[in-house]
């Protein structure tokens, strides 16, 4: 595969006690671009976008060996400061998760915790990282009303909002979008377009149309091993391995 | 296996353009038993039942927009609904040929003189034939190695054309036509010509079922 590579990763395996969840991943992550990870629930999928920003650690009996190579470094390495990594590897989840705050400190809660206090900085980057999740437009005059009330696809885009304002490199999406009605959803699947630009995106998604539609690049994920890694048009129209033909038409999974 | 209902319609269709197959391959057989033996009758039945073949394109064209808008297809199915909608168009192509050769016949109404080897015509006819009859069987068995052997046929098809067309040319350039046959000439290079036509549909088949069966695209006529 050609472009610049955000992510190396290299003989990853995860244990969650005794369970293997993954096994022996080696996968590049293209750098600007969105990579889509299906396949059927249980496959490792999740595990691996969560691998990516140290989620996992949260998990008892977790144990991982292997390299997840970014800017250099193997992030699964014990000293690594997970905060740090976290602001510039952001996760955003299936399900909208707002502060029960106002908007505009949802997306200010980043940089303060950052140590950003002038007001004047908290609103450009407010301002500018809900135009770089296109709701800008549907919240500037409510900056101040509580994000609960937003509908739940503008919700998801407020927390792509927040992410925003810590200006990380990476986004990590769990299924943004499952959560969505079909314009939601598709507000979501043109900001990814947008955003590529300037973020690299990996998206987990159940939606094989979906990730056909949004990603650059596709991985098919079966009982923790990735069986097929290849441009998304590739694995769609011609995949080379039986198993994902079978998946990708409806076969199993 | 799961999606049962989408599978059943997927064989369905691979029946349909297989039948709409059989119907243009008997249209091509009629057409050139009518040449052989001047029977403006079973021309003017190929020319009848064209509409039989338009009417299959536009059904199996509907199935595959269906297909394709209805159940997001991905991978083999993909393939076969998309070879398939391209397909009826290469038959329904070599229908309409068929119905020019059929004019052609009803038009001269009478047994026509060849003025060149009748050898080499008659297997520029009987390869015409076989391409069609292989290319649909082809892509009913998904029979990659008899689709990939379409181009180097159908150089030999060319070469025929080509040879023929010289030669009736050279016949007319010298004189060796009286006035009666120079029409007949004129009619048979017209028939010769929506033969090599024909032929290169059935290597467009077969193009479309290797893709079909391996994901490559070819070039195709």
């Amino acid at each position: 595969m050609s472009g610049e590579i955000e992510i190396s990763i290299k003989n990853l395996n995860l244990w969650f006690g005794n369970f293997q969840a993954l096994k022996n991943i080696n996968i590049e992550i293209q750098k600007n671009a969105v990579t889509a990870l299906i396949g059927p629930s249980g496959c490792g999928k999740s595990t691996f976008i969560k691998t990516l920003d140290r989620m996992n650690d949260l998990v008892d009996n977790v144990k991982f060996t292997g390299e997840v190579i970014y800017k250099g470094r193997n992030i699964l390495d014990s000293d690594t400061d997970v905060v740090e990594l976290r602001k510039e590897i952001g996760m955003v989840f299936q399900k909208p998760n707002p502060f029960p705050k106002s908007i505009f400190d949802n997306v200010a809660y980043g940089p303060r915790v950052h140590g950003i206090r002038d007001k004047k900085t908290l609103h450009e980057i407010a301002e500018r990282s809900l135009k770089g999740a296109a709701i800008w437009d549907e919240v500037k005059d409510r900056l101040n009303e509580s994000a609960l009330r937003l509908s739940g696809g503008q919700q998801q885009r407020l927390c792509i909002a927040r992410l925003l304002a810590v200006e990380p490199d990476v986004l990590l999406m769990d299924e943004p979008a499952s959560a969505l009605d079909p314009i939601a959803t598709s507000k979501i699947e043109d900001l990814l377009h947008e955003l590529k630009k300037d973020y690299t995106i990996v998206i987990v998604t159940h939606n094989m149309q979906q990730a056909a539609r949004v990603s650059s690049h596709t991985a098919f994920f079966w009982l923790g091993e990735i069986v097929e890694y290849a441009s998304t048009i590739d694995l769609f129209e011609r995949p080379r391995n039986k198993r994902t033909e079978d998946y990708v038409t409806g076969k199993f999974g | 296996m799961a999606r049962n209902r989408f599978t059943r319609k997927l064989n369905q269709l691979r029946d349909d353009v297989t039948d709409m197959g059989a119907i243009t391959l008997q249209s091509v057989e009629d057409a050139l038993a009518a040449l052989e033996t001047s029977n403006t009758a079973l021309a003017e039945r190929v020319i009848a039942n064209d509409n039989r073949i338009d009417t299959l394109d536009r059904k199996i064209e509907s199935q595959c927009i269906k297909l394709l808008a209805l159940e997001q297809p991905m991978a083999k199915d993909l393939r076969v609904i998309a070879t398939s909608f391209k397909m009826i168009t290469d038959l329904e192509r070599i229908g309409d040929w068929t119905v020019d050769i059929s004019e052609e016949v009803v038009t001269m109404g009478k047994p026509i003189h060849i003025p060149v080897s009748a050898s080499k015509f008659n297997e520029l006819v009987a390869d015409v034939k076989a391409m069609v009859a292989d290319s649909i069987e082809a892509y009913a068995q998904g029979d990659v190695q008899q689709a990939r052997s379409f181009e180097a046929r159908d150089d030999r098809i060319d070469y025929l054309y080509k040879d023929i067309v010289n030669n009736m040319v050279n016949a007319l350039a010298q004189g060796k036509c009286s006035t009666e046959t120079v029409s007949d000439v004129t009619s048979l290079l017209y028939i010769i010509r929506y033969l090599e036509r024909i032929a290169d549909h059935a290597v467009n088949i077969g193009n479309r079922v290797c893709y079909m069966e391996e994901g490559e695209r070819a070039f195709l006529k």
